[in-house]
């Protein structure tokens, strides 16, 4: 089953709206978000009770329903790893400071990890179906394939699929702890050659629909997940096997986008596919751009369509050869602490 | 009234309404501030955190929370009781 991207929206540590032409740099070790006003999409009185990340969801959202010139959708699919984490935060410190009296409703009911689905219903008014998953890095994947089941019982729908995930305080703390980050600047981050990365957080969605029309600017053509493989071989293996799936060969794919992070641990993995299954490839890159989160897939995916939607692959993305003169077809790989990798295909249309 | 006007703001993050914005006989509720009954429970917790008060009964919550005025005559009311 295949899909056509009809509309995409992401906000990100990217403003969306001059992005490529104009990119955003960060020294340090996280990329926060660049909040656009989200008043322009939100209502004030409701918007007062959004964390960050629920008003990233709901904008992005937005973006993407305007970009498809969609008003209702028929599903509404988020992915997350984190969920709410600001909101829990917060609840879980008034549980515990106020000896779990006094407590106050707003925080509780805005920490669920599907409050962001929900949120958009409400918005939107819309009854439809309405789901979340909850997978760690592969909460994206498993949103987009529960889209493209969607469109395979009923090819009339109109799919909204997104993830989203944030930065907190308490979360960055926890995972600096894991050894997780580094201090660099974006330029360098790629070719740090050292452990650790920059943390990212951000919201992209996707309008699905099996037909191709007008405002349709890709065509989402495969997508599969592959849990702790055991080595670079075996990944390659899977990846080989995704593409025959797909009537391809690699040397059919115009672009390999990878999640390459800068931490040197993660980074062999694609070191050594790139200059075995892709070699002589062009590959490129997206995790300078927004960080490293388990959603980060859909930043990638969101760039990727932008460049097969204007044939342009951002120079600032190429990280081996040259951006190819034509864009066909886009493989989107990326993967976590190299046990949750995943495969977007996309191709032009 | 201007404290509570300001403690209300912060409870409920209403966000670009400053004190003087807020009439001390102006509705909460509906066609006022236009607040609703999640916001009703975060008055509640404000007048237990900020006042130590109590609403005893939840019926009284309607004409309690009608206007930033209600809410200080209640507050005044229940602290005085308290001695």
């Amino acid at each position: 089953m295949k899909a056509f991207i009809q509309g995409t929206g992401s906000i990100s540590a990217q403003d969306s709206t001059v992005f490529p032409a104009t990119i955003r740099e960060y020294e340090g070790n996280r990329l926060p978000v660049a909040d656009p006003d989200y008043k322009q999409w939100i209502d004030i009185r409701q918007i007062r009770r959004m964390g960050r990340v629920i008003k990233m969801g709901v904008g992005a959202s937005h973006i993407s329903l305007q970009d498809a010139g969609l008003t209702m959708p028929d599903a509404i699919i988020t992915g997350t790893a984190y969920g709410c984490l600001a909101d829990t935060g917060v609840f879980l410190n008034k549980l515990v400071t106020q000896q779990e009296d006094m407590l106050t409703p707003t925080a509780f009911i805005q920490s669920t990890h599907n409050t962001v689905a929900g949120q958009i219903a409400l918005m939107l008014g819309c009854h439809g179906y309405n789901n979340t998953f909850v997978h760690g890095a592969f909460s994206l994947e498993n949103a987009l394939q529960d889209g493209l089941l969607l469109l395979q019982e009923d090819p009339a729908r109109k799919v909204l699929a997104g993830a989203l995930d944030e930065i907190t305080e308490y979360s960055h703390t926890i995972l600096s702890r894991f050894g997780l980050y580094k201090n660099a600047h974006t330029q360098q981050l790629l070719r740090s050659g050292t452990p650790g990365t920059m943390a990212g957080e951000g919201a992209a969605f996707f309008v699905l629909g099996a037909e191709k029309n007008a405002r349709s600017k890709a065509e989402l053509t495969g997508v599969e997940m592959i849990y702790r493989p055991a080595s670079a071989e075996e990944t390659a293996g899977h990846i080989a096997g995704f593409l025959q799936r797909h009537g391809l060969q690699p040397a059919d794919i115009d672009l390999l986008l990878t999640g390459r992070n800068g931490d040197v641990r993660g980074d062999a993995y694609y070191d050594n596919i790139e200059t075995t299954l892709f070699a002589g490839r062009p590959v490129a890159a997206f995790k300078h751009f927004c960080g490293e989160y388990p959603t980060a897939a859909a930043f990638g995916m969101w760039m990727a369509v932008q460049a097969l939607h204007t044939g342009q692959v951002p120079a600032a993305a190429m990280f081996k050869g040259h951006a190819p003169a034509t864009l066909k077809r886009v493989l989107i790989w990326n993967h976590q602490h190299a046990t949750h990798h995943s495969l977007i295909l996309l191709t032009a249309c | 009234m201007a404290d509570l006007k300001v403690q209300i703001i912060q409870q409920l993050n209403l966000q670009e309404v400053k004190p003087e914005d807020i009439e001390n006989d102006q509705p909460l509720f509906k066609e006022g501030l236009g607040l609703d009954s999640i916001d009703a429970l975060e008055l509640i917790v404000l007048l237990q955190q900020h006042h130590n008060v109590r609403i005893a009964n939840p019926e009284d919550g309607p004409e309690i929370f009608y206007s930033v005025r209600t809410m200080a005559e209640y507050i005044t009311a229940e602290k005085s009781k308290q001695g």
